[in-house]
């Protein structure tokens, strides 16, 4: 093998090693973990809304009426109630206002298929854009030419990323 | 004369002078007429002295506490200091009206004298648009909804600015930033309708606007970190977004504003992408329109809401016409913006800047979508529902690694598309130290796929842009003999477009690393202390000596004096909650230590009213949160770098070098 | 461009003024969401001047006025004339005042209650569970208690007087029947 097949191979050996140790080191960090209560509270009151605040969550306002509706929650998750028993209680009071997501089983679900759908539709424009031939470039003069087939030849030398000298 | 006639007098002068300006400046660009382009252009710096006028004429209202003036009254009051007086010109509607009409003008001056005479039909068009709008503002501040020079029955004192505004002197930086962003962008949008109803221009009003659109970018970005870092310093919850609707409303518009900086290249480079460009310069301007509708009409609750008025249904009024008119003109010429070719390789620069522009599309609509939604359930069916940080977060988090992703191997793709030896060449130290991130990551423990997937595109993206500078350097080296600083230096001044975007690539990264960093690793912790008592959090012992009351000459404050030790640290905090007299609910004031590696956030929760005995202090140990406003600031920079105009030289080199025929890698 | 898509841009850009044309008509502060038309909840707090606790089991055939206050609430302060004379007119009828004290400490809200002149029941809602249960969004809010123990309206802050003697007014005429 010559010097540069090798260089080649380790090229490509490097990024395939890379890319596994980003997959396992992601894979790693996701893994299940069992929810301490506090993470419970934390993550209940994440998704509550603080009814003073102007769009914070109980988790995140330092608000009187937050801290108390912590305190709830706490009790509540001690008591053993699960999460959606908790919810329906601030909902009895408050309605679907104080949920920071829209419901789940309405209409109101669809938003979280917006970003999907517009990926969609411009994933298929974009294709649609890449499906047709690129434009040809005018043909250049003979002269021309040599000049550039001599300048793409010590830019190769120099190892440069693009066609662009700095 | 009083300040405030002066004010009222000279916009209502200029109303009539930018109309008959926008008149001159259509007859001109239809006519080729040279007289009614030099009448355009005097009626532009004629409107640019009269609102000049008018704003002196507002500040001389505030400093000289006129409360017979509306606005004064409301936004005033005579112990407010000085610093506060001069940058409430801004504090409310009215102003902010004003403020806004005076960078719009200065932009016409601007596009009048300078851009004429590089472009001079398209840019007298583009100038007839401009004075439309202008009109359209003098108009406002000339109605009651937005009058700033509104007369009333001068109370004795004013009520002052708003407790939240002159907590901090960054309400000195973040409107105006804002404003000059989005203004600053109606001169691409007025270019782009020049182009299109002329029906010519075809890609070089891109050129002529490139600078403005990059400076309006850059200051629209760099205003809403500075809003960041004012929520966080002065609304004292301790984070520094909270997807609310305002902040919303100043996003979107940047968002399809970056998608636009990078797909301009692609039409300057390759003739494609013209109907992306040119919707996108729409959306833009339409966005900005956008936002301040719904920052300032009242129909969306949020921080901003200090006032509302009768001027939404005209900014809606006028958004329409925008909307209207542009995409009615964009699908009238569109046949004849038909390219004549695709994009071609999916693996090139060009394939990689129309993903990009998707990405940018869908995460602008999806929070367009997300603030308004709550709004649309309400008219359709009366239901009152909310969304909020799960929501938003759940969805753009794995579009912004998207655009992470693309940021990286964008810049490293050739034009055209790239050979399978060119990928491996270019991309093989970037994963490697892609890896090394998500490892160190995982190694510091930083928790969440996402916090570890964020490391590892922040530490690849950040290699390429370390190859590039490298590789230039290098090339430089070789092609003109000149060392590392120098060829450095050189890189910045010739190529500044490409180097600078490449420092404004490495802000960015900075940004994301902070922010995966900030939202894993925060630690929170609560509690009652009574003077003595302390708290740990994190690494942190927080000790309450005292709470005591404070007073200064416009507010009274209560102060909770803590003292930090642990982890190397021996400082005094001194979170309050600040009493303003025109107010009834008091302010909180946090107390905060920055530092490299965290910010300690302590913020007084609640106290005893009665004795003073006890008080709940809340404690934030929030990780690397400094470096948001560092990575802002380096994306200033870089935006600075490749804005400054380059040294004109040839292109032939001029020191002629040996240049070896083959190099082994 | 395909042409749907030309289509459907244009719908949806049509849509969004529309939406943003109607959201005019509502006040963004306005919540409606609470708990009126439901049955009240019923409670047992602390009174204020030491005397004992005090027992609400709503639905039991009398009007409950219920008030949420503090003393550190400026507008409170404001209603309460209003408050009082009302009080006074239907002292000794079917119809019960109920103060319920809202984040504060009982000392600041027995002052309170002394300074102003308060002199019906007033009770410390010390965990915020009651105003919880009730829906309070801020301080003051009143709500109408029906003899049929369903909460029959609300007023959020200061109350003026011919809305608290028309809700009143309105529960008497519907036990009347």
């Amino acid at each position: 093998m010559t010097a540069r097949e090798n260089a080649v191979l380790r090229a490509r050996a490097m990024i395939v090693i890379g890319l596994v140790a980003i997959v396992v080191a992601v894979a790693w960090s996701a893994r299940p973990h069992a929810e301490t209560p506090a993470e419970r509270v934390d993550r209940i009151t994440s998704g509550l809304r603080c009814v003073v605040c102007q769009g914070l969550s109980v988790k995140d306002s330092p608000a009187e009426s937050a801290r108390q509706m912590r305190d709830l929650v706490v009790q509540r998750v001690a008591e053993g109630r699960s999460d959606r028993e908790i919810v329906d209680e601030f909902r009895a009071s408050y309605g679907d206002w104080v949920v920071l997501e829209p419901p789940l089983l309405s209409w109101s679900a669809l938003v979280w298929l917006v970003p999907v759908a517009a990926l969609l539709v411009g994933g298929a424009v974009a294709w649609r854009g890449m499906r047709t031939p690129p434009p040809q470039p005018p043909e250049a003069p003979p002269a021309d030419v040599a000049a550039l087939r001599e300048r793409v030849a010590r830019e190769e030398a120099l190892d440069l990323p693009s066609t662009e000298t700095p | 004369m009083s300040w405030a006639d002066l004010g009222s007098a000279a916009l209502r002068a200029a109303l009539p002078v930018a109309i008959w300006g926008c008149g001159a400046a259509a007859y001109a660009a239809a006519k080729r007429d040279g007289r009614g382009l030099a009448s355009a252009r005097w009626s532009s710096l004629l409107a640019l002295v009269l609102v000049s006028l008018a704003v002196v004429g507002m500040e001389g209202s505030l400093l000289t506490h006129d409360f017979s003036v509306q606005y004064v009254a409301q936004n005033n009051a005579r112990e407010t200091p000085t610093f506060f007086t001069v940058i409430s010109l801004w504090a409310a509607l009215e102003g902010s009206i004003l403020l806004w009409t005076l960078v719009l003008t200065g932009a016409t001056a601007y596009v009048a004298w300078r851009g004429t005479r590089e472009l001079p039909r398209l840019a007298t068009a583009a100038l007839a648009v401009l004075l439309a709008m202008l009109a359209f503002f003098l108009l406002l501040v000339t109605t009651p909804a937005a009058d700033p020079f509104v007369r009333i029955d001068p109370p004795f004192d004013g009520n002052g600015p708003n407790p939240l505004l002159q907590n901090h002197p960054l309400m000195a930086l973040h409107p105006p930033l804002l404003y000059l962003g989005y203004v600053l962008f109606s001169v691409p949008f007025a270019y782009a309708i020049a182009s299109l109803v002329l029906g010519e221009g075809g890609d070089r009003w891109l050129v002529a606007t490139r600078r403005f659109a990059l400076v309006s970018w850059a200051l629209l970005g760099v205003g809403i970190v500075a809003g960041s870092w004012w929520s966080y310093a002065v609304l004292g919850w301790g984070g520094y977004w909270a997807w609310d609707p305002v902040e919303n409303a100043a996003i979107m518009p940047w968002l399809t504003a970056t998608a636009y900086l990078h797909s301009v290249m692609v039409e300057e480079k390759r003739r494609l992408l013209r109907t992306w460009n040119l919707s996108l310069v729409i959306t833009t301007f339409a966005l900005t329109i956008l936002g301040t509708f719904l920052t300032r009409s009242g129909v969306v609750n949020s921080v901003h809401a200090f006032t509302q008025s009768a001027i939404g249904p005209l900014l809606l009024g006028y958004l329409v016409a925008i909307v209207v008119l542009s995409v009615g003109l964009l699908l009238w010429r569109m046949p004849r913006l038909a390219e004549s070719g695709g994009v071609g390789a999916p693996l090139s620069r060009e394939a990689i800047f129309l993903f990009q522009n998707v990405v940018f599309v869908a995460a602008t609509l999806t929070v367009l979508l997300g603030t308004l939604y709550p709004l649309i359930a309400e008219a359709v069916s009366g239901a009152q529902l909310s969304i909020g940080r799960p929501y938003f977060d759940r969805v753009e988090v794995p579009l912004a690694l998207a655009l992470l992703f693309l940021m990286g191997i964008g810049p490293q793709l050739p034009w055209h598309g790239a050979s399978r030896a060119t990928l491996e060449r270019q991309f093989t130290a970037p994963v490697v130290a892609g890896a090394c991130g998500a490892v160190l990551a995982v190694v510091l423990g930083i928790g969440g796929a996402f916090a570890v997937l964020t490391y590892a595109l922040a530490a690849f993206v950040a290699a390429t842009v370390v190859q590039e500078f490298a590789r230039g350097v290098h090339a430089r080296g070789v092609l003109h003999g000149e060392g590392p600083a120098e060829a450095l230096a050189n890189l910045l001044r010739r190529s500044g477009r490409r180097y600078g975007g490449y420092i404004v690539h490495l802000g960015i990264v900075v940004i994301a690393v902070a922010v995966a960093t900030s939202q894993a690793g925060t630690v929170q912790v609560e509690k009652t202390l009574a003077p003595g008592d302390t708290v740990a959090a994190g690494p942190y012992l927080v000790r309450l000596v005292a709470l005591r009351d404070a007073a200064e000459p416009q507010r009274d404050l209560l102060v909770a004096d803590l003292a930090i030790s642990g982890n190397g640290a021996d400082t005094r905090l001194s979170p309050a909650l600040v009493f303003y007299p025109n107010s009834t609910q008091a302010v909180g004031s946090p107390g905060i230590a920055a530092g490299p590696r965290d910010d300690l956030y302590t913020i007084l929760a609640a106290y005893d009213n009665r004795a003073k005995a006890w008080a709940t202090i809340r404690v934030l140990v929030i990780p690397l949160v400094s470096w948001l406003w560092v990575g802002g600031l380096i994306v200033g920079l870089g935006a600075v770098v490749a804005a400054l105009p380059q040294p004109r030289r040839g292109i032939a080199t001029r020191r002629a070098v040996e240049v070896p025929v083959a190099v082994e890698t | 461009m395909p042409r749907w898509l030309r289509l459907v841009i244009v719908a949806g850009i049509a849509a969004l003024v529309v939406v943003l044309a109607l959201s005019f008509r509502r006040d963004p502060r306005d919540l409606r969401t609470g708990t009126v038309g439901k049955p009240a909840a019923a409670f047992a707090l602390q009174r204020l001047d030491g005397s004992g606790e005090l027992k609400l089991e709503p639905g039991g055939s009398k009007i409950v006025v219920l008030n949420f206050f503090a003393s550190w609430c400026i507008p409170c302060k404001q209603e309460n004339p209003t408050l009082v004379r009302v009080y006074e007119r239907y002292r000794g009828s079917d119809v019960e005042f109920i103060g319920v004290l809202y984040q504060d400490s009982p000392d600041a809200g027995l002052k309170y209650v002394r300074d102003n002149g308060v002199t019906w029941p007033t009770v410390n809602d010390d965990q915020g569970r009651v105003a919880f249960s009730y829906g309070v969004f801020g301080i003051p809010e009143t709500y109408f208690i029906g003899p049929d123990g369903v909460i029959a309206g609300r007023h959020i802050g200061p109350i003026d007087e011919t809305t608290l003697v028309n809700g009143i007014e309105a529960l008497r005429a519907k036990v009347r029947k």
